[in-house]
Parts: structure tokens; sequence; C-alpha cells
């Protein structure tokens, strides 16, 4: 069902000391990649080989095919399920989060073909033939994406809801060129909501990979 | 209890958060996330109405929906055993009924749970809820608290209790008011406001056997969970594990069991299988409380040269039908101030609505908007500086209970906050200051947050490699509580932090109070402290019991501890390492599990956190657009554990605070007793774009009274106040006193 | 959400054909709208038709227009720099409504199909005429605070909608003087943007001319006339990512301190982009001047009428117009 082989799936040593949650990283992580090997997400079909390259199906399935954290998937599910449903129902990736379903608190965005987008606004089907990143594909193996090693430095969060959202709106922000000024990343990083109020030092922490010329 | 004592914060004072690299992947697993071969999702069906009764439900179409497992109403629960027998026909429950769950006909709300649609996926769950057909009977409702304010009277909680708080209070002399050189009277209005943290309230219930249950669910008390089903479904408390490891945000929503926790039960029992419940955002607003509506009259008598003579303070809140909902509004005006005659009243109100809850800075945030507004006022009609008012006004003792503070640097905060702020750069005159043709105001306001410290427990166990696993059932809704007690523990230990681990979030560890009332510091920090403490003694004698210890020699207040090797002294240079003392004596593991709750000291002192805060805006005079542009925030709360943290804690107040002042608003349309803003596009949370950056500061001094490790509660005083000074710096600005909140373009233009 | 049939036809004629010849069909594009409202249970389409992959994605100069393709995303138009040069006003536009995200998924001709953003609407618990034609006015009589004040009935009556048209683009294109291009079964033709958007006038559910099964395909602006003096100001109740209270458009062409030409429009007050025909007529071949200027806010504002919670309107709105104009001149 995977195109690719999986990524080596052991937990990065990051000099913390959560072994018990790094141990649930790894199992969640073995979890994602085994759905689509082992299907233990029971509503997660494995499409026939010889699909065709267009999504096809009547109401209850449909087919298509997309690249996430670079993995290419081919996948069979209910029109019905939005991109962030079918992350994370079905694919086990749940560090996309759910915050409104609306569009309103854009904790839900992942990059679409390198562009931030709304997951939960989008049926999963319509991304057919696309490459997704999400939260679990923004490090590279074990190195944390200098953005996630900035909102560490500068704590820009408190509950961590909706730290996958702006992590990876901040670095959409950046890539748009929008991060130029506290202003300017004040107005392009509003469209994520954070109710414990990190904020301020969520843009301290941009403006820090800005400043430190650290790609995004 | 006079010798507080936690070592020395260096090398780590802040500490990056343990969980950060969880939380910065994705990995961080909250309750929605646990994963289940058969999980079943379970969507909710609410009330349409806001009192009356249901005369039929048409569950046939939903239940021949594909995927659909169950549809469960009060028709045909399973039940939930506590719950009284039936009584035909259905009779409204007495006030002091906590909201039961499918149990009859009866609606008490406008979004009330009726029935709950279990299916093999989320989609289909979700398309069957739109099936169900609901018919109902409604009877007249009373939704509107400004309609029905004359209905108001004092809970029947506090009428069968004689010593409530919430007893009618008047200290000094009754004609203080009469004969006030000045007299001040206004009324302040809050709406009604949600917390809506950004996860919303989730569950994934499990039945593991008929009499046992395991749940994953989003709330601030895992041990009170625990307690709280059990009962409900009369199950040995062991029997109940309630897992809450990550919680995505709550600032009270997650103090109680809720109903859709029980629905989520009930529906995993009927069709034996774990089901995921998650609210959706708009039934965020009338499943998990909310800040109260709430009136409130202010009268101050005063001298012309400011010194307060009388205040009277009067507060109504609005509750549900069926419970009693009291919040502390008018209790902060009785400690705040050194002002002899005070009268203090608080009455309910019961409404068609669902019960509120405790939000960040509980009935304080809302007192102290009044308090500060009133004084605010107060400062403005004797031409005085409204920080000099309130210096002038000090108490240096608590006015209420006659007892010395346990510690207050409030004084030092008022300094330190003008300082930075610059504040002697205020114009008096109200309209007076300007820049790029918007109109500048300055405001401030004090702060205060009773302390509070619950008994507590922690396990500390010292591994045979030297490590350290510290636990207590515990939570953390985000302040960093693993990062502060991995401090404690590091510090009383000597370890490097790297080396420890907090569990938390679990009930099956040792007891531990729900994280609210800005407790978890001061009561579980003391017990990581007392069990810590206890380890590191046991350790330490069986390390002297070591044939030839370099131990066995010294002196106890000698003894150095650091990276996990114990030092005789602090010039030794020969040292003794915990995996060598666990070593010898062949353990493999050695553990302390310490109790610590407060003694005698709280009749001796009273025990506050003090704080105040500085606001800039700047106002449209075209659109009447507010912007706050600068906010310095102080706050003395004893010792800071990790000032990193400690901080976002009281940025994250402030920022609650603005969305406070300026737009948060629940609105009700009282025809259908049914809320109008139920999302985030029209219940406006501040966004990036409405918060600067906030500078904070701590007075870091410890309080010697309160616990072990001197330090006090800093989640709600970084709120409290915050919506004051931003309404004041808005009168500075523009000359216009708003008294309702929020504070929008159309009270301004 | 009600099962659907998802379809997505490999060109414009079968899109179209797709969709006139069902009426349970519906197309699909950026999704940013019909999909919460399909959450919500308000539009349920039993076939969705997706056109994102149509060839409608050009942004071109043509002989006298620029020519946006409808599908062309919001995010593309906004950071397009011969657009900014040349048309500055719909980057301003662009750029105050929503957030990046949803930029990045809204296209242009979704953009002008939003719906109404009314509370009354979305709930289907309240009555609503647009919602269900006869149900009534949920926010007539009740919380109308972010509602219409122009184009709104002298006399409520049972089929009235006092609900306003979110968008912030339309309202740019509106004072642009843009054209919609669409295609339908019957072939193509051209809508002036002043009449795509209706008022409710009986039957709200219709919120555009668009028939049955026409399709947009572009929209073309005529050439940047109003390259520098232009203004898009929005009032509303925070800093970001809110809709508007009270919006307006400013663009004007001065010659020597003299308004040569000059267009306003405003959003958040009316069931469409409101032009403001009588103010511009004020202040052609006037000299700048605030004077004049909120002259032209009070001709603007004859006709408005408030209800019970948006009365502030009435004064934020000649406000916000003096204030785009001021800006857009230069004037402060």
């Amino acid at each position: 069902m995977t195109d690719d082989k999986p990524d080596d799936p052991t937990p990065p040593d990051d000099g913390t000391f959560f072994e018990q949650s790094d141990r649930r990283l790894f199992l969640k992580q073995s979890l994602a990649v085994a759905s689509l090997t082992l299907s233990p997400f029971p509503f997660l079909k494995t499409a026939e080989p010889d699909s065709d390259e267009a999504p096809v199906g009547n109401a209850e399935k449909v087919s298509f095919t997309l690249s996430v954290n670079g993995k290419k998937l081919r996948l069979s599910t209910d029109p019905r399920t939005t991109l962030l449903d079918l992350l994370r129902e079905q694919l086990g990736l749940t560090g996309t989060k759910k915050g409104c379903d609306f569009g309103q608190c854009g904790a839900c965005t992942v990059h679409v073909d390198g562009q931030r987008v709304l997951a939960c606004l989008s049926f999963a089907v319509m991304q057919n033939g696309r490459k997704i990143t999400t939260i679990e594909g923004l490090a590279k193996g074990d190195r944390l994406h200098p953005m996630q090693e900035a909102f560490i430095k500068h704590d820009g969060f408190q509950c961590g809801y909706c730290t996958p959202g702006q992590l990876m709106s901040a670095v959409s922000c950046l890539r748009e060129g929008r991060a130029n000024s506290e202003a300017d990343i004040q107005e392009y990083m509003s469209g994520n909501l954070c109710r414990c109020g990190a904020y301020p030092n969520i843009v301290k922490a941009i403006l820090d990979v800005k400043t430190g010329g650290q790609n995004a | 209890m006079a010798n507080a004592h936690l070592p020395p914060a260096e090398p780590e004072p802040s500490l990056n958060r343990v969980d950060g690299r969880l939380k910065v992947t994705g990995a961080a697993t909250y309750s929605a996330e646990y994963p289940f071969d058969n999980l079943a999702h379970a969507v909710l069906i609410t009330s349409t109405i806001a009192k009356g009764r249901i005369t039929n439900i048409n569950a046939k179409p939903a239940e021949a929906a594909p995927g659909v497992l169950a549809v469960i109403s009060h028709r045909n629960t399973p039940g939930v055993p506590a719950y009284p027998p039936l009584k035909q026909p259905a009779e409204r429950a007495p006030i002091g009924t906590a909201f039961r769950v499918f149990y009859d006909e009866l609606i008490y709300f406008s979004g009330q749970p009726v029935a709950v649609v279990v299916a093999q996926t989320l989609e289909q769950a979700q398309q069957a809820a739109s099936l169900v057909e609901i018919d109902y009977q409604t009877e007249t409702h009373q939704t509107d608290f400004v309609a029905n304010r004359s209905k108001a009277a004092i809970a029947m909680n506090v009428q069968r209790n004689k010593t409530s708080p919430f007893q009618d209070y008047d200290r000094g002399d009754p004609d203080a008011m009469p004969s006030a050189e000045v007299k001040l009277e206004a009324t302040y209005t809050i709406p009604t406001q949600h917390h809506q943290p950004l996860e919303p309230h989730a569950i994934i219930a499990v039945w593991e056997a008929d009499d046992k249950l395991t749940v994953y669910d989003k709330n601030q008390g895992v041990k009170s969970a625990q307690g709280n089903l059990a009962q409900a479904f009369k199950l040995p408390r062991d029997n109940v594990k309630v897992n809450a490891q990550f919680i995505g945000g709550a600032f009270g929503s997650g103090i109680r069991v809720w109903p859709h926790t029980v629905a989520a039960v009930l529906a995993a029992k009927q069709v034996k299988r774990p089901v995921k419940l998650v609210l959706g955002r708009e039934l965020m607003f009338t499943s998990v409380g909310y800040r109260p509506f709430t009136e409130q009259k202010l009268a101050i008598g005063a001298t012309k040269t400011g010194i307060l003579t009388a205040i009277m303070h009067e507060g109504i809140g609005q509750t549900s039908a069926y419970e009693e909902h009291l919040e502390r509004t008018i209790l902060a005006t009785r400690a705040m101030y050194a002002c002899l005659n005070v009268s203090t009243r608080y009455r309910l109100l019961n409404l068609d609505v669902n019960t509120p809850t405790w939000m960040r800075g509980p009935g304080d945030a809302t007192g102290m908007f009044a308090l500060e507004s009133a004084l605010d006022e107060l400062a403005f009609a004797l031409q005085l500086d409204p920080l000099e008012l309130r210096l002038r006004n000090h108490a240096d003792a608590d006015p209420e209970r006659n007892l010395p503070w346990s510690a207050k640097s409030l004084k030092e905060c008022y300094r330190m906050g003008s300082e930075q702020f610059g504040w002697k750069n205020r114009k008096p005159e109200p309209q007076s200051m300007q820049t790029d043709g918007m109109l500048v105001g300055y405001g401030m306001a004090s702060s205060l947050y009773g302390f509070h410290r619950h008994p507590s427990k922690a396990k500390a166990m010292m591994q045979a490699d030297g490590s350290v696993v510290v636990q207590s059932a515990t939570m953390d809704i985000g302040p960093g509580t693993g990062t502060a007690m991995t401090q404690i523990a590091a510090r009383m230990l000597g370890v490097s932090p790297k080396k420890i681990r907090f569990d938390l979030g679990d009930s099956s560890l040792p007891d531990a109070p729900g994280q609210n009332g800005s407790a978890t510091i001061p009561s579980v920090g003391s017990a990581v402290h007392d069990a810590c403490k206890a380890l590191k003694n046991k350790l330490l004698i069986l390390g002297a019991s070591m044939p030839g210890s370099i131990l066995s020699s010294a002196w106890p207040d000698e003894i150095e501890i650091k990276n996990g090797r114990i030092y005789p002294n602090a010039e030794s240079r020969s040292s003794v390492s915990y995996a060598d003392i666990l070593k010898y004596h062949k353990l493999p593991q050695v553990e302390m599990t310490e109790e610590s709750k407060s003694g005698p000291e709280r009749d001796q002192y009273s025990m506050y956190s003090f704080g105040c805060h500085f606001v800039e805006v700047h106002v449209s005079p075209v659109t009447g657009e507010v912007r706050v542009k600068r906010v310095v925030t102080c706050a003395d709360v004893g010792k800071i554990i990790n000032d990193k943290t400690a901080r976002s804690q009281s940025i994250g107040g402030v920022v609650g605070g603005i969305g406070m002042a300026l737009m948060e608003e629940s609105v009700m349309d009282h025809r259908y007793g049914r809320y109008v803003t139920s999302d985030f596009a029209s219940y406006h949370i501040p966004v990036h774009a409405d918060i600067p950056q906030i500078e904070v500061f701590f007075v870091d001094q410890p309080d010697v009274h309160v616990n072990p490790i001197g330090a006090k509660g800093l989640g709600e005083i970084a709120i409290v106040g915050v919506a004051a000074a931003v309404a004041n710096a808005v009168f500075h600005a523009t000359g216009k006193r708003v008294r309702e909140l929020p504070i929008t373009v159309d009270k301004l233009v | 959400m009600k099962p659907f049939e998802y379809v997505r036809p490999s060109t414009l004629q079968e899109a179209i054909e797709l969709v006139a010849t069902n009426p349970k069909a519906q197309f699909i594009a950026g999704g940013t709208n019909l999909i919460d409202l399909m959450k919500h249970n308000i539009a349920a389409p039993g076939k969705l038709v997706d056109i994102n992959h149509l060839p409608l994605k050009k942004i071109e100069k043509r002989d006298g227009f620029l020519r946006i393709g409808a599908l062309v995303l919001n995010s593309e138009v906004a950071s397009h720099k011969r657009v900014l040069a040349s048309h500055p006003l719909l980057v301003q536009a662009l750029n105050a409504g929503a957030s990046g995200q949803l930029r990045n998924m809204a296209t242009v001709g979704g953009n002008l199909l939003q719906r109404t953003r009314c509370p009354y609407f979305y709930d289907r618990a309240f009555p609503c005429n647009k919602r269900i034609p006869g149900s009534g006015c949920g926010a007539l009589g009740g919380i109308n605070r972010m509602h219409a004040i122009f184009g709104v009935p002298e006399k409520p009556d049972p089929r009235s909608c006092i609900a306003v048209h979110p968008s912030d683009l339309s309202v740019a294109l509106s004072a642009l003087e843009a054209t919609v291009w669409v295609q339908g079964p019957h072939g193509e033709r051209q809508i002036p943007m002043n009449d795509f958007h209706r008022l409710p006038n009986n039957r709200p559910e219709q919120d555009t001319t668009l028939a049955n099964g026409e399709l947009i395909t572009a929209v073309e602006i005529p050439d940047a006339v109003f390259p520098k003096h232009v203004h898009y100001l929005k009032v509303r109740d925070r800093a970001s990512y809110a809709f508007a209270l009270v919006s307006v458009a400013a663009a004007l062409d001065i010659d020597q301190n003299r308004i040569k030409t000059v267009r306003l429009a405003m959003g958040g007050v009316a069931h469409k982009p409101w032009r403001l025909f009588e103010a511009e007529k004020l202040l052609t071949g006037q000299t700048v001047s605030e004077t004049i200027f909120r002259q032209a806010a009070e001709v603007a504002m004859q006709g408005a009428r408030a209800f019970e919670h948006n009365a502030y309107k009435l004064k934020v709105a000649p406000n916000a117009i003096v204030q785009a104009l001021k800006l857009a001149a230069s004037l402060s």
C-alpha cells in the first residue's frame, strides 16, 4: 500500500525524559505507518492497485492518491471525509488538530503543495495527487525544524493544542515573505487562534527564526 | 513553616518545557487521540428549545442509516445507576440537582443533550444525528437577565449555610456612606463569556469489563472525575481509570464532569465498544459552563483627599434553573483596600440556561472589573492620580479578617509597574493624549487572588541508574506543571532535570487536587518538595550506612548534592552518587510518598497573591476601534519556580483580560433562549493582531508563611483586573466610561 | 452531512452540464464556505462537481482590462506584483479578508459566491427566509448588530431578510466596476458587478443573478485608472480575522487636487456590495477637502435605516467613508 519505505520510526533522542511519552510517540508513529499496511483503522480500505489517477467512486467510497509527509498513499474514503478527519481518524496523524471544524481557528493548518491551508474545509478526495505536509512531517528525522526549536526556546505555547497549526502557519508566513516585522507577523498569523495567549512568544519565535536567517 | 526553603534555581531558572518537544512535533496525545481498533463515534443531539418537554423522538430514519450502531435517549438509555427512580409524570428537578443525562423528557435549556447517535464512522454519526426527529412541547422560558433581574434572591445554598461568605456582609459604621464627603455610584455589567479552549471537550469511553471503566477525558482533575464517575455508575473507585495527560486548555471548563462525558460512557455501555465523543464548537457554548452574566452596583464614599470611607458592593449573577453557581464577585472588595466601612450583597438569578462554572479568575475578574473601574471613576472625580488613590488606600493588613498578610509586595508591584510603563508621562485629563490621529489612553488596575492550597500527595522514586520518577495525579492544562515539578524535584534532590520524569494526568497516581484556583504549584509543588526531601533523607541515611562512607561523618546541613552526586561539604572533592547507594544496597529503587497540606498558619495569616496592570490603548476617534498597544503587568506571587513558563502564564492572563474587555460576549436571542454567537466567527477571542508585546515583572520573593516552597498561585491573578485597566485606559483616551463589557465600537462612536 | 456523489469532470462544458441537468448538483471550488454549509446541513448537494482542475487559473492583461480567472486563489491575486501595481485596492481588500490559510484556498469566483454569515442563517433552530423562504427573518426582531442598513424593507414582510453580504473582495470589485464572466448551458454572458449580487426583494434565498448551471469563469476589471489614490477601510470587532461591521472601498483619480473620477462602495451594510453612486456624483469635479468628503458621506447615508442593535452603523459608516476618502487622497 505504501510506495515508499517508511522512515525509521525510532523516536528522536531529544534529551527530554518523558520516556513513557516517547514510547507513545513511537507507538503513534508506528500506528500511522502500520495503518497503511495492516489497516487497524477499520475504515481505511486499500484501493485497487491499478486505480485511475483521477479520483473515482460512488457515494460510498472514492479512491484517490495523496502524498503525506513524503509517503505516497492510495486511499479509498467516504467523499464526506475532510482532509482533517482523514489525517486524524484514519491515518493516525493526530498532530493536526480540530479546534472548530469551520475554518475559524487555524488549528488544522497543514501544507498542501507547500502552501498553508485549513484541513477542515477541504474534502480529502479534493486533494487527489497533492503533497500534504503535517506537523509530523516538519522535523527532519531527529532534527527539529528551526521554527520548532524557536517555539520551545521562546515558550510559544502553553497547552500545545493550537501549536501544530501555529507552527505550520509560521513556517508559511516566513516563506510567503510576511515575517518582516512584528506587525506583519501579527497580521499574517491572525488566522491561528491561541486561547492560552502565547501570541507574543510566538511572534518572538518567528522573528528569531527570521533574523537567524534559518531556512524555513 | 517559617523556614520556607527551596534551594536556588540555578542553573536552570527558565528550563524549557519538559513536554515541549512532544507539543511541537504533534506527538502530544490529547483526549480524542487515542487509537482503538473498534472505536465507534458518537454525536450529541441537543434541544433546540429552552424549556418544555420532548413529546416524541423518531429515531427510525437514523437507526436505518448506514453504519449506525445506536440512538440513545431517555427512552432507551442503559441508565445511570446513581440517578433516583423516575417519577410519573416527570417532575422538574429541585434547585441543587446536577443535570441528569437522558433522564426524562424535560428540557431545562437550549442545547441540552437529548440523544446521542453512535456509528461506525464520524461522518455516519453526524449524518444520522441530522435524521433524528424530535418533537417538543414548549413552555415559556426566561433567559433574559435584565428582564428578570427583580427575581434575583439570596442563594438557597447561602440561606442554609449561616457561615457562607456570601451572606450579607456589613462592617463598620452604616452611616459612613450617607455622610461621605464624596459619593459615587455606578452599575457595571459583564456579559456571559465562554472559556472556549482551543481543544474542544472530548472523551473516549472504554468499558474494559462490566464493572471496569476507563476514560480518556478532557478535564482538570482526574481524581475528581474518577470519583464522580465511580459514584454515578456505582463502581468501586479503583475500577474507574481517568486519563488526561495533555489538556488543550480549559480555563475552568474542565473542573466538572459534564453531561457529555456521562453520555459517552452510556453510549459505550450500550454499544459495547469504545466510543469517542468530541463536542462541536457550537456545543462548547452550552455544554461546559461559562462565566455568568453579572450585574454589579458599586457605591463608594471617600474624603476629598481620597481616603475611602465606605464601600457598598452588590452583585447579581445568573445561574441555571436547577443548580446554584456562586462565585467570588463581591468578596475581593472586603480585602482589597483599607476601608473601615464595607457592605456586600450577593444574589443569584435562576434562568432557563445551563449552569455557569468557574472561568479564569472566577468572581474576582468580574468583581475587580467593577471595583477597579469605580476606583478610577473616583480618582477622576477627585482629580487624583489613579495610582496615588490606590496607594493612599493600601491595606497594610487584611481589613476583613484583621490578620496580617502572609506577605504582600503590592506597593513594590505598583512601583515597578509604573516605572516600567512610564506612568508619570500620563496627562491627567481624558482625551489629552494623541498620536497619529489616535486617542491615547493610559489605565491601570490592581489585582488580587486568594491563596489556595489543598492536601496533595506525591511519590518520588530514585531508580538504580540515578534517574528519578516523581508522580502525582495533578494536571497540566497549559501552565507547565510537569516542568515546574521537575524543577522542584531537581533542586531538592540535586539531580539534573534531564534525569527526572514527572508523571501526571492519571487517576492511578497519588492523590492531588484538580488544576484550578491557582492551587497547583502551592499544593502539589509542596508535596513534591516534601516527597523529594524525604527521599533525599532516606538516601542519605542509606548512604551513610555504607561501610567507610564519606557521608557517615558529614553534617546534614553541609551536604551538597550536584548532578546526583553527594558531597559531604562544599569543599569536598570526594563524593558518592545516588546510583552508588542503590547499588551497594542492591535496591532496584527507593521511593517515598508524602502528603502535604496547610497547617495552623491559615488562621494566623491572610494569604493572597497581589499584582497590578498598566495598559496603553489607542482609540480611533473615527471608527471607535480600540487597540491595546502596550501592557506592563506585575505580580507578587511569592517564589517563581520557572521564570519562563510563569511569564507565559502572566501574558496569557493579560490576553484573556483583553478579550474580556474588548470583544468577548455570548449573545442570546431571548425569544428563543438560544445563543446567536456559537462559533469563533461570532464569539471573538483575541487574535495575534490584537496583542502587543506584554512586559511581565515578578517580585519573586518567597512567602515564607504559605508553604515549604514559598510559592503562591499565578494563573488567576494574571487576568484579574486586566479588563478594568483596559476600560480605564479607554476612559482616559476618550472620556467615555464604558461600564458594560465588552467595549465595542458601538459603545464608543 | 448528507452523502453525495463526487465527480471531477474534465472540461468546463461537462461541468456545466452536470450541474445544469441535475438540480441537486453543485459546483465546488475552494470549498471554504460550501463545506461549512454542508456540515451545518444548510447545503446538501447530492452531487458535488469539483471544478478545481479546470483551466480558469490565469491572471491576464487584456486590452483595457485585467482578467482574473475564477479559480485563481485569493492569495495569488493578493501577491501578484502586476495586480498590486495596477489595482492596489483589490490587494488591500483581499488582505483584509479571512486569513492567510483561507486566502490560499478560496478562489476569486467562490469569494463572490460566499453566503451571508448571519447566525440565523447558520443555525437551523432559528427561522430564516434565506434558508427556508417564508419561515421568517430571525434577525429582524432579534440580534441584528451585524445587519444591513441599506436596501432593507420599510415595512417588514414575511419574506424579509436583513443579512449582509460578507465578501471584502466584492466590495472592491464593485467599486472598480468589474464585470463577472459566466458560462452556462446556453453559452457565455457578462454581468456587471453591480448587478451580480441581489437585494433580497422577497427572494432572499437568491444571493446572485446567476442562473442554474451557470459558472463564473472570470472577472474583468477595467484598467488602472486608480493605481494610486485608493483605500480599503475595514471596521471590525478585532484587529484581524473578523467580518466587517462596515467597510469602505474608495478609489480616486485626482488631478491637481481636483477629483476627476471617484468610486465608492461599502461592505457590511447591505445584502450586496453597496455602491455609493450619489456620493460619487457629488464628489466628481470637486476639490479634495475633508468638507466635501463629509458632504459626500452624508449623501451616501441617505436612505439608511437601522434596527435595534445596528444604529451605530449610521455613525460609523459616514465616518468610515470620510476616513477612507482621506486616506485614499493622502489627506490627513
